[in-house]
């Protein structure tokens, strides 16, 4: 078909041949060789791969073992055979001193291996280590070495201060190095790999504190976490290390290919590959908040947590990560999903093709295809209920994924589209069971993201959900969970799509206003003063006309005072002629601004000066701090306009923090004087609770005023470093040549840049700032939960939910109760999401915002500390 | 990690037909773009639900979101004519696009990302001679998402119309009228054949069936999935 001229663009979805077709060289052919090698069948290609690697000429080690790290590390499902490779290479003495070619090829990986640690670039590293660990099961190399590997990793856990992130990884590296190789080691030294497990459970019985604010399910009355529906990564690790011990490693060869297994004993005359000691090199530490390097990345290192993963499949559908072949089955997906973040399609293909890479029998073969062999009992598992678990539980870790939420949701709109008959099933099944795991204390913001990942993937798929199998759960209160769930995934597939379009695939029954699922009239925006009888109809006109006639910012703010005027011979008795101006102004503004986004921004923007009147009580019309009072109130009035569409009150809030009418802090405290369910019918809000709404623009808040921080700080280092390198040139040139009048440095190295003193002055006060908005938000959840006696909003639940008692007659908890739960959960949330934030001021916030808890026996109070104790590393 | 398969994230083969930077400046803007161009819209879709799509690649922690979105309008009508910008704050937030959206639905239909070298005045308005995008003027199939025909097969459409309105201008009614085509072999004979006349048949008859006919070309089916 042609389109003429526009034939040039291509507009399928399809980018797939977008790789160029690129000339090889003879060494990027051999290259390719060795990457490529396996994809059909491994074993057979084996003894070909070899020949074409021997008879490659000239032999350019660093090209080959370059080809042998990168196949290792970015397709790890084929490391066994990579090995056996390495193996066939090291058979006999191909050079004089009577050293293999797979030794050669070894020495120099092991440089990479190096570089990858000095890095501590984690996966590559372990990648390499399983390599090794298969290396060392195919003796060619020795196993002491081995096993000073693996107790460098070990040693980490004794380090002093050690974090958690650091330990958690260099565990993975010691734990699968010894599942690998683990009937060689402990052949070689029991003792050496009874000790390295030893340190291993030392290390991951000290977690408990951790692993309770990050679980899955919430139990909040109990101190230890407990993990029916989700389980830990180390104590995976360490059930299935265990339980392989406990065989002598007999089982590893039923957990991974061992390919090389029947190979003949080697050459005795070929010594073995010794690997060299390593120490792991320790984190680099940033101590204060300005001191790293100019150029280095100046992200605030992110909090590790213990990682629950959560399963809902039984053990015969999809493995139990706590036996050694479910924990490889796991780990190799996720390492799938790790590596292939930049290409969802082609993760989605390797996961589909994941059973080539097990051993035969582990998973159901495909519907239709030859059964080749006796399903291998305990396994014969689903593999696209195995796969949708893994993905889910990555992307419900708490307190965040680790990548950003939407790679998931389209990594499994890709399953689905190439796979729907087998992945489709699957897919159902996994929302039925994560929707029950929500009567069951699955976290908040565990259940806003399955929201969110709804809505998404049902926007890919025609919004086709078979709703009336929750018909039934109507009759649970209002706040319940699953209510709450249904109304969230209707919301947001609404701001995907429409109004009308969502109604209508959703059985009668819920259609009905009464249930709270889907609201009657399609979001919009709500002028309160267009209806002729209200008493303001008339003001409120006259500043329409005035932002209808494009009038100068200058001329409303002078025109304000009229209004103000026409509105005290206005008979309200209630009235606050202040607010009243605010509130028909702020309005009026967002009603010609209410078309679109943008015509929203074009609004805004139009009339700065006159926003920045209002929110200077009509002080100042050029910025500064502005006046709680009226700043509150224009919230509220965007509140008001928008309140049929809480995404427009996101997106106004976000904008007016963004053109700095309002601080994050302004937003914050205008959250928490909400005290209920914002946006949602009166019937349904229950008090002093927060919502994952209310969630949403709280995060909104203290995202923005971290990131700004994070600007500052990063435009810091780059002035410093241009400081460095202007001082650096003048000393330079003021060394080689000779001063004279004209060639002065133009800067002299004693005064400082001014542009510098000003971003540091930024910096200082955007500090202030965050310090502000996070005292800010911990004081407000510290009221919710913990009320006062003569608090009249307080929500008479929210010590009832915190006891075991409380939680275990959840069957009779009404609106309050769960409104109540809901809050605790956001305050963990908090607490975890932004405890790297939290642990810079922990002693002046919780001083302050804890004072008057001081000696207090109340469970509330005390829970609220312990979350903060542990959020902050400060628990005993 | 790209020594294995090829990244989404790679600026495509799109370009700025107007652009006036040379090839290497062009390169060096998109590897820092912090702007979308988002093609194959629904002439319905509104900037709030981009907003609500793209907002779920923002990385405001980070100093990110959505700066603004442009929506590409017709050039006459001044409707959205299926494609806009978005602009972000940084450049990881549109390079998570590429990655995560392109080539995944928004209001039911395959859109696609491409790096941008940024928004320039004049840039909202389609390039195509009928106002919109140029895609729409030689589009040849049927799509409701987008005004129906594309623009070229429209005018093609109204001008057939037009011509066959024209054609029977001089339809003339009466006897002898339309032509009988000549009737079988007879005898020599004065006869005459009369044929009542009808109502011509209308063009629009069969062409409302051929467009039931004609599928949506990048609407893909993904609805084999069962649930």
């Amino acid at each position: 078909m042609s389109y003429g001229r526009g034939g040039r663009r291509r507009y399928r979805e399809d980018y797939d041949d977008r790789r160029r077709e690129i000339h090889e060289t003879p060494e990027q052919k051999i290259k390719s060789v060795i990457i490529k090698f396996g994809e059909v069948d491994p074993v057979a290609e084996l003894p070909r791969v070899e020949k074409q690697i021997r008879d490659h000429v000239p032999l350019n080690i660093p090209n080959l073992s370059e080809a042998f790290r990168l196949s290792v590390t970015e397709q790890p499902y084929k490391i066994p055979y990579y090995a056996a490779l390495i193996r066939l290479l090291h058979e006999q003495p191909d050079y004089s001193d009577g050293t293999s070619l797979g030794r050669l090829l070894l020495e120099d990986f092991w440089k990479g291996f190096q570089s990858y640690l000095d890095k501590l670039a984690w996966r590559e590293t372990r990648l390499c280590i399983q390599f090794f660990a298969h290396l060392t099961m195919a003796k060619v190399i020795s196993p002491d070495s081995m096993i000073a590997l693996l107790q460098a990793f070990t040693s980490v856990l004794d380090e002093f201060g050690v974090s958690l992130g650091r330990a958690k990884r260099a565990a993975m590296c010691a734990a699968e190095g010894l599942m690998f190789a683990g009937p060689i080691l402990k052949f070689h030294s029991t003792s050496s790999v009874t000790d390295m497990i030893n340190a291993l459970q030392t290390y991951n019985d000290t977690m408990n504190s951790p692993k309770w604010l990050v679980q899955s399910t919430v139990s909040l009355y109990c101190d230890n976490p407990f993990n029916e529906h989700a389980d830990e990564l180390l104590d995976s690790l360490l059930n299935s290390l265990k339980a392989l011990n406990d065989s002598d490693f007999s089982e590893t060869s039923n957990i991974i290919p061992q390919p090389y297994s029947d190979y003949p004993p080697l050459d005795p005359s070929l010594s073995q590959f010794n690997l060299p000691s390593v120490l792991v090199p320790p984190e680099v530490i940033e101590l204060d908040g300005l001191s790293s390097n100019p150029g280095e990345d100046i992200q605030l290192k992110k909090e590790e947590w213990p990682e629950y993963h959560i399963h809902f499949f039984d053990n015969e559908i999809s493995p139990d990560p706590n036996t050694p072949a479910g924990y490889v089955v796991r780990t190799s997906l996720l390492d799938l999903i790790d590596i292939f973040e930049v290409n969802r399609k082609e993760c989605a293909r390797l996961l589909l093709e994941y059973p080539k890479w097990n051993l035969p029998g582990t998973f159901k073969p495909k519907p239709g295809a030859p059964v080749e062999m006796e399903p291998v009992p305990g396994k014969d598992w689903q593999l696209e209920s195995t796969i949708l678990e893994t993905i889910l539980g990555a992307y419900l870790i708490l307190p965040e994924a680790t990548h950003k939420s939407l790679y998931y949701i389209s990594l499994i709109t890709e399953l689905c589209k190439l796979s729907p008959s087998t992945v489709g099933p699957a897919l159902g099944k996994s929302i039925r069971k994560v929707y029950t795991l929500l009567s069951d204390g699955l976290d908040v913001d565990a259940a806003r993201r399955f929201a969110d990942w709804f809505a998404v993937h049902m926007s890919n798929f025609n919004f086709q959900w078979v709703w009336r199998e929750w018909l039934g759960d109507l009759a649970l209160p209002v706040q319940h969970p699953k209510r709450t769930f249904m109304r969230r995934a209707i919301e947001f597939e609404i701001r995907l799509a429409y109004h009308e379009r969502i109604l209508k695939t959703l059985p009668e029954q819920m259609q009905s206003p009464d249930m709270y699922i889907i609201s009657e009239q399609a979001p919009g925006p709500d002028f309160e003063y267009d209806d002729p009888g209200h008493p303001y109809h008339a003001a409120a006109q006259t500043v329409l006309n005035l932002f209808r006639g494009r009038s100068k910012a200058e001329d409303v703010i002078s025109s304000l005072d009229g209004v103000k005027r026409e509105l005290e011979n206005v008979d309200d008795p209630g009235m606050n002629v202040d607010a009243a101006v605010r509130f028909i102004t702020m309005q009026s503004l967002l009603h010609i601004g209410s078309r679109s986004f943008s015509h929203l921004l074009n609004a805004i923007e139009r009339y700065l000066p006159l926003l920045r009147n209002l929110a200077s009580a009509g002080m100042s019309s050029t910025g500064g701090s502005g006046n709680y009072e009226a700043k509150m109130d224009i919230l509220t009035a965007c509140a008001s306009f928008w309140k049929q569409s809480r995404q427009m009150i996101s997106i106004v809030f976000d904008k007016l923090m963004q053109y700095q009418i309002v601080d994050p802090t302004d937003v914050v405290a205008w959250v928490f004087l909400q005290g209920s369910g914002l946006g949602d019918p009166h019937e349904i809000r229950a008090p002093s609770s927060l919502s994952a709404f209310q969630w949403d623009l709280l995060k909104g808040a203290l995202d923005k005023a971290n990131g700004r921080v994070l600007i500052a700080k990063r435009k810091v280092a780059a002035l410093r470093k241009e400081d460095d390198d202007t001082r650096a040139r003048a000393k330079a040139t003021a060394n080689t040549m000779e001063v004279d009048a004209d060639a002065k440095p133009e800067e002299s190295p004693t005064v400082d840049n001014p542009a510098l003193s000003t971003a540091l002055k930024a910096f200082s006060t955007l500090t202030q700032e965050q310090k502000a908005v996070l005292s800010r938000t911990l004081e407000g959840f510290a009221a919710y939960l913990a009320p006062s006696a003569s608090d009249h909003h307080a929500n008479p639940a929210t010590r009832v939910v915190i006891t075991g008692e409380g939680w275990n007659n959840r069957a009779d908890w009404g609106r309050d109760e769960w409104a109540a739960w809901e809050t605790w959960g956001w305050y963990r949330q908090f607490c975890r999401a932004y405890s790297p934030y939290l642990r810079n001021y922990s002693n002046t916030l919780s001083t302050v915002s804890f004072s008057r808890f001081e000696g207090s026996t109340d469970p509330a109070a005390e829970l609220i500390r312990r979350t903060w104790n542990v959020a902050t590393g400060q628990d005993a | 990690m790209a020594h294995v398969v090829a990244p989404l994230d790679q600026p495509s083969n799109y370009k700025d037909s107007q652009a006036r930077i040379d090839r290497l400046k062009q390169v060096d803007i998109l590897s820092k773009s912090t702007t979308l161009y988002i093609g194959n819209l629904s002439f319905y879709t509104t900037e709030e639900q981009i907003y609500e799509l793209f907002t779920k690649c923002a990385s405001p922690e980070d100093g990110g979101g959505i700066k603004r979105i442009i929506m590409g309008l017709d050039r006459n009508t001044r409707t959205p004519c299926g494609f806009c910008f978005v602009e972000y704050y940084t450049h990881a937030e549109a390079l998570a696009c590429m990655r995560y959206i392109s080539g995944s639905k928004l209001d039911e239909r395959v859109i696609r990302c491409d790096l941008d070298l940024g928004y320039k005045e004049g840039r909202q308005f389609g390039r195509g001679k009928s106002g919109g995008q140029v895609r729409d003027e030689h589009r040849q199939d049927y799509d409701p998402g987008r005004g129906g025909w594309g623009a070229q097969a429209q005018r093609m459409e109204i001008e057939r119309r037009r011509e066959a309105e024209e054609r029977y201008a001089d339809v003339q009614e009466g006897p002898g009228a339309v032509a009988t085509g000549g009737g079988d072999w007879k005898e020599a004979e004065n006869n005459v054949v009369e044929v009542k006349l009808k109502r011509p048949r209308s063009l629009d008859d069969e062409g409302d069936n051929m467009r039931m006919g004609h599928r949506t070309r990048l609407d893909e089916d993904f609805d084999g999935e069962r649930m």
